[in-house]
């Protein structure tokens, strides 16, 4: 009787655990990053890009890129399917303006097991790049980048399928500017 | 069974023995003229209860209502139907249109019902007839809806929420483009620096040999 009504006991407590674990499962594999702890740092910085669309403003923004211009046809097409682009930005007019706290935020978000570090640029001149992606299965289903610069970090989350090399692909066209970055040579066929 | 001679057919002839079995079997399913018998306990003119006499009526009663609440509400919305599309041509909220590049895609009502009017009338005698009798129906319209300011202010809600809607996608175009160019940018820095860790022809000084 005493065993029973122990086991009785454990019911309640074990239910809670489970529904803690699944709630952490879901939040882990949550491509969505929480950058608002950037925001600290938006006094000092003298420049400031924050964007934020979520799924619904992304469906209605679709629908003002035209299928039949051939540039709005590509960005229509890599904005097909995704449910969010959040970009944070600071620029600052001096180095040593934020911290590597500042930045400890995002990347103990990303060090989450369901991220991927795909790439890690280190450049004491220019900076150093972090790209990040979620993957379900074969299909990416989020990428995070984490850029700093002594006088610039930019964290961009994108949620949803995105094709890294249309993406890639898109600077210096449909008025996007070139940003002085050359593009990859194309492979050479044996 | 024989089934040769006349005898299945009016009883002629030589009779089969298997079919007078069978005729005999059948014979006692034969219809026996009986008279009717009543049951006396039978009551031919019952007295009606409260109940069996009201449900009836009730029904009736029923289905008139139905048919008139359906009629009404057929007429309610007729009514409610007919001022809609002058209400939009005539009501003056309209976005910016020369600052709203996004606008220029969506023909104003105006514009729209001339386009139909091309369209639709090819002699000038129909597009004048039916013209005035636009005017004349949506001067009437414009009447009821000054009466009735519910359907306006509900008009003009709509049409601030799509234009709000509007100008708000507009913006997010922007934000998006913004997005994606320094999406890109930061994704082509990257590539190119893994590019120059990793070169793709890393033997340059070999010579050919033969």
């Amino acid at each position: 009787m005493k065993s029973l009504s122990q086991t009785l006991w454990k019911l309640p407590s074990l239910t809670v655990l489970i529904i803690l674990g699944a709630a952490a499962t879901a939040t882990a594999q949550n491509p969505r990053i929480q950058t608002s702890q950037l925001d600290a740092l938006a006094p000092k910085a003298s420049e400031t890009v924050d964007v934020n669309i979520d799924e619904r403003l992304m469906q209605l923004t679709s629908k003002f890129f035209s299928s039949k211009d051939n540039d709005e046809a590509k960005v229509k097409e890599i904005i097909n399917g995704l449910k969010g682009i959040y970009v944070k930005s600071f620029e600052f007019e001096n180095e040593g303006q934020y911290t590597e706290a500042d930045i400890e935020g995002i990347r103990s978000q990303l060090r989450n097991p369901a991220w991927n570090k795909v790439v890690n640029v280190s450049s004491k001149k220019e900076g150093g790049v972090e790209v990040y992606l979620m993957q379900n299965g074969n299909q990416i289903s989020g990428l995070a980048l984490l850029a700093t610069d002594p006088k610039e970090i930019t964290v961009v989350n994108i949620i949803g399928p995105v094709d890294l090399d249309k993406l890639t692909q898109l600077e210096g066209q449909f008025g996007i500017p070139e940003l002085g970055i050359e593009r990859s040579k194309p492979k050479r066929k044996n | 069974m024989n089934i040769d001679g006349d005898y299945l057919w009016d009883k002629t002839g030589e009779p089969d023995p298997e079919i007078q079995e069978l005729e005999e079997i059948l014979g006692t399913l034969r219809y026996q003229p009986r008279p009717l018998k009543i049951p006396a306990d039978l009551q031919t003119n019952p007295t009606r209860g409260f109940f069996s006499t009201l449900v009836p009526r009730l029904a009736i009663a029923a289905t008139l209502a139905m048919a008139l609440l359906g009629l009404g509400l057929w007429l309610g919305l007729q009514h409610s139907q007919q001022p809609r599309a002058p209400v939009v041509a005539k009501t003056p909220i309209a976005p910016a249109s020369g600052k709203n590049p996004g606008s220029r895609e969506l023909p104003t009502p105006d514009q729209g019902a001339k386009d139909t009017d091309v369209a639709t009338f090819g002699g000038p005698e129909q597009k004048q007839k039916h013209l005035s009798r636009r005017h004349s129906a949506s001067s009437s319209l414009a009447a009821n809806i000054n009466r009735s300011p519910h359907i306006r202010e509900g008009l003009i809600r709509q049409r601030q929420v799509a234009v709000q809607e509007l100008r708000e996608a507009e913006a997010a175009k922007d934000e998006l483009m913004l997005a994606l160019r320094m999406a890109s940018a930061k994704l082509n820095f990257a590539q190119k620096k893994t590019q120059n860790i990793n070169p793709r022809e890393p033997v340059h000084n070999q010579h050919k040999i033969g």
